[in-house]
C-alpha cells in the first residue's frame, strides 16, 4: 500500500467492507432497485455500469445514507447503519466522501470548500474560533493542501470557487471528498461533462486514492473508463444487479447476454 | 404661507433652510435626533425580532414537506401586502384595554410601534428568505450532508448561500418597518414631550405632521434624513457581502 498522505487521518475507525444486503428501493409507486446485494472492500475500486436512469445514483446515494431503504439493509462491516442510533450513524458516514456529476462547490474560496468536511468534524467552538482567525488570516491546512496537490490545483487554494472551469472545479470537488480522509469514496458519474485531461486528473486521483486504501465506488456509463479503472464491475439494468465480477471477466467473457449487448454499445431497454 | 412656500422657493431653498435650521438651532436639532433615535431604535427592533422569526420559518417552510405548505407559503405572501392601517388598528384592539395584551399598558408606546412594525416586516423577511433558500441548488445541500454534515450544518451552509438574499430580506423588512405611516401613527400616537423631544413620534409620522403644519424645511429636513439612513444601510450591505465567489 502506498505511504499514507498527510490528509489521512489515523484517528478513524476503519471499517474494511460497506454492503448493500437485499436492498430494495423506489420513490412513490416507482421501483428503482430491486433486491440489490453488493460488498466493496477498501482498497478496491468497484464500477457500476448501465444505461442512464437504472438506478446507480439510487444506489450510490443509499449508500452515502441520504436515506433508507425501503427494505433490505446498508451495513459497515456487520453493522447495520439504520439500525444505530443517529449520533453513530454520522460517525459511520463520515467515513465516506462522494462526488456528484456536477462540482456543487460552494460560493467561496477552494481552500473553504476543501475544507468544509474537515472543518464539520471539529466542535462548534473550535469551528467559530477558526472562523474568527480566518477573518484575519487563513491558517496553514495541511490536509487541504494534500487533497488539492492530488487533483494537481496545489496553487489554487485562495481562488474563488466561481473563476474555476468546470474541469478544475470537479476535481476541487474531488479534493473536497479527499480531504478529511474517508474510508470510501462514491463517485457519481465524475467525469462525464470533463474533457480528457481533466479526465486523467480525476482518474489519477482515483487510483492513488484506491492505492492508499479507500474504497472506490463509481457509477459511470462509460465502459472504456470502467475498463481502465475498476478492479471489479457491476452491472445495474432495470435496477437489478445483472452480473457483478472482475473487471476483465466482465469485459472478456460475461455470464449475462445482456452485460454483452450492453458493453457492445446495443440498447438494451 | 403654504401658497407662498409652493410659489416662492425651490426645493433647494428649503434644503438650504434646513440645513441652516439643523445648524443653528438646538431646539430643533434635539428634537430631530430623537425622532432619528426613536424611529432607528423601533424599526432595528421590530426587524431583528422578524429576521429571529422569519428566518427560521423560512427554512423549516422551504426544507419539509408537510400538509397545507401552500397554504402557509399563501399566508406569507398575503402578508407582504398588508396594509399598514389595518395592522395597526389591530395592533391597537390587542394592546387596548380590552384586548388580550391590555394589561401590558402598551397604548402609545414604543413596544406598540415594535409590534406593529414586527407584523408588517415578518412577512416580508420570510417570503423574501423563503425565495432565497429555495433557489439554493439541491447539489448544494447534497454535498453539505454528504461531506457529513448534520441537519443544522446543512442548514448553515444553505444560509450561507442564500447570503445575499437573506440580506436583501432583512433590508426589505427594514425598509417596509422604517418608511411605514399608518401603523405607528394609530398605535403610537406621535407624542412629543413638552421638551420637544420625540417619545412616539417617528421621521415619517413626523415628516407627514410638518409637512401638514407648513414646516417644509423640517419635514425636508426629516426626509433626507431618511433617505441617508437607507443610502447607509445600502451601503453597509454592499461593503459586507461585497465579496463575490
Amino acid at each position: 500500500m502506498a505511504q499514507r498522505p498527510a490528509f489521512r487521518s489515523s484517528q478513524q475507525s476503519q471499517s474494511t467492507t460497506i454492503s448493500l444486503s437485499n436492498v430494495s428501493h423506489g420513490f412513490e409507486e416507482r421501483t428503482v432497485l430491486e433486491n440489490v446485494s453488493l460488498t466493496v472492500e477498501r482498497g478496491e475500486t468497484l464500477a457500476i455500469i448501465g444505461p442512464s436512469g437504472t438506478g446507480k445514483t439510487t444506489l450510490l446515494r443509499l449508500l452515502a445514507l441520504f436515506e433508507p431503504p425501503r427494505s433490505g439493509r446498508i451495513t459497515f462491516d456487520s453493522t447495520d447503519l439504520w439500525s444505530v442510533s443517529a449520533d453513530d450513524r454520522l460517525t459511520e458516514r463520515r467515513q465516506i466522501g462522494m462526488v456528484f456529476q456536477s462540482p456543487n462547490l460552494f460560493s467561496a474560496s477552494v481552500r473553504q470548500n476543501v475544507s468544509y468536511g474537515l472543518r464539520l468534524r471539529q466542535g462548534w467552538r473550535t469551528r467559530l474560533r477558526q472562523w474568527a482567525a480566518r477573518l484575519v488570516r487563513q491558517p496553514p491546512m495541511p490536509a487541504v493542501e494534500a487533497a488539492l496537490g492530488t487533483v494537481g490545483l496545489a496553487d489554487a487554494a485562495n481562488r474563488p470557487a466561481g473563476s474555476l472551469s468546470g474541469g478544475e472545479a470537479q476535481r476541487v470537488a474531488f479534493a473536497r471528498a479527499l480531504a478529511p480522509g474517508p474510508e470510501f469514496l462514491l463517485l457519481d458519474e465524475p467525469t462525464s461533462d470533463l474533457d480528457p485531461r481533466n479526465t486523467a486528473v480525476i482518474e489519477e486521483a482515483i487510483e492513488t486514492s484506491r492505492a492508499d486504501g479507500l474504497g472506490v465506488v463509481i457509477a459511470t456509463h462509460d465502459m472504456q473508463q470502467a475498463e481502465r479503472i475498476a478492479d471489479r464491475v457491476a452491472v445495474l439494468l432495470d435496477g437489478r444487479l445483472i452480473e457483478v465480477g472482475a473487471t476483465e471477466a466482465i469485459f472478456t467473457d460475461p455470464d449475462d447476454r445482456r452485460t454483452q449487448r450492453f458493453i457492445n454499445g446495443e440498447l438494451i431497454y | 404661507m403654504i401658497e407662498t412656500a409652493f410659489v416662492g422657493l425651490s426645493g433647494a431653498d428649503y434644503l438650504f433652510d434646513a440645513i441652516v435650521l439643523f445648524a443653528d438651532l438646538p431646539f430643533e436639532r434635539g428634537y430631530i435626533e430623537s425622532i432619528i433615535r426613536v424611529s432607528l431604535s423601533v424599526s432595528l427592533t421590530a426587524v431583528v425580532l422578524s429576521t429571529l422569526v422569519g428566518l427560521p420559518v423560512a427554512l423549516t417552510v422551504g426544507f419539509t414537506e408537510f400538509p397545507g405548505k401552500r397554504l402557509v407559503v399563501a399566508l406569507i405572501n398575503t402578508g407582504m401586502g398588508l396594509p399598514s392601517v389595518v395592522v395597526g388598528l389591530l395592533v391597537l384592539f390587542a394592546v387596548s384595554n380590552q384586548g388580550p395584551l391590555g394589561s401590558l399598558n402598551l397604548v402609545f408606546t414604543r413596544e406598540a410601534m415594535v409590534i406593529s412594525q414586527f407584523v408588517l416586516a415578518t412577512p416580508v423577511v420570510t417570503g423574501v428568505s423563503l425565495a432565497a433558500v429555495t433557489s439554493v441548488d439541491d447539489g448544494l445541500r447534497d454535498a453539505a450532508y454528504a461531506m457529513g454534515g448534520t441537519r443544522l450544518d446543512v442548514a448553515l451552509a444553505t444560509i450561507s448561500e442564500a447570503r445575499a438574499g437573506i440580506v436583501t430580506a432583512v433590508l426589505a423588512g427594514l425598509g417596509r418597518a422604517i418608511s411605514e405611516v399608518g401603523s405607528v401613527l394609530i398605535v403610537g400616537g406621535n407624542i412629543v414631550r413638552a421638551d420637544g423631544s420625540s417619545v412616539t413620534r417617528t421621521l415619517t409620522t413626523a415628516i407627514q405632521l410638518e409637512a401638514r403644519q407648513g414646516r417644509f424645511e423640517i419635514a425636508l429636513l426629516l426626509g433626507g434624513v431618511l433617505v441617508a439612513l437607507v443610502l447607509v444601510i445600502n451601503g453597509l450591505v454592499l461593503r459586507l457581502g461585497g465579496r463575490r465567489y
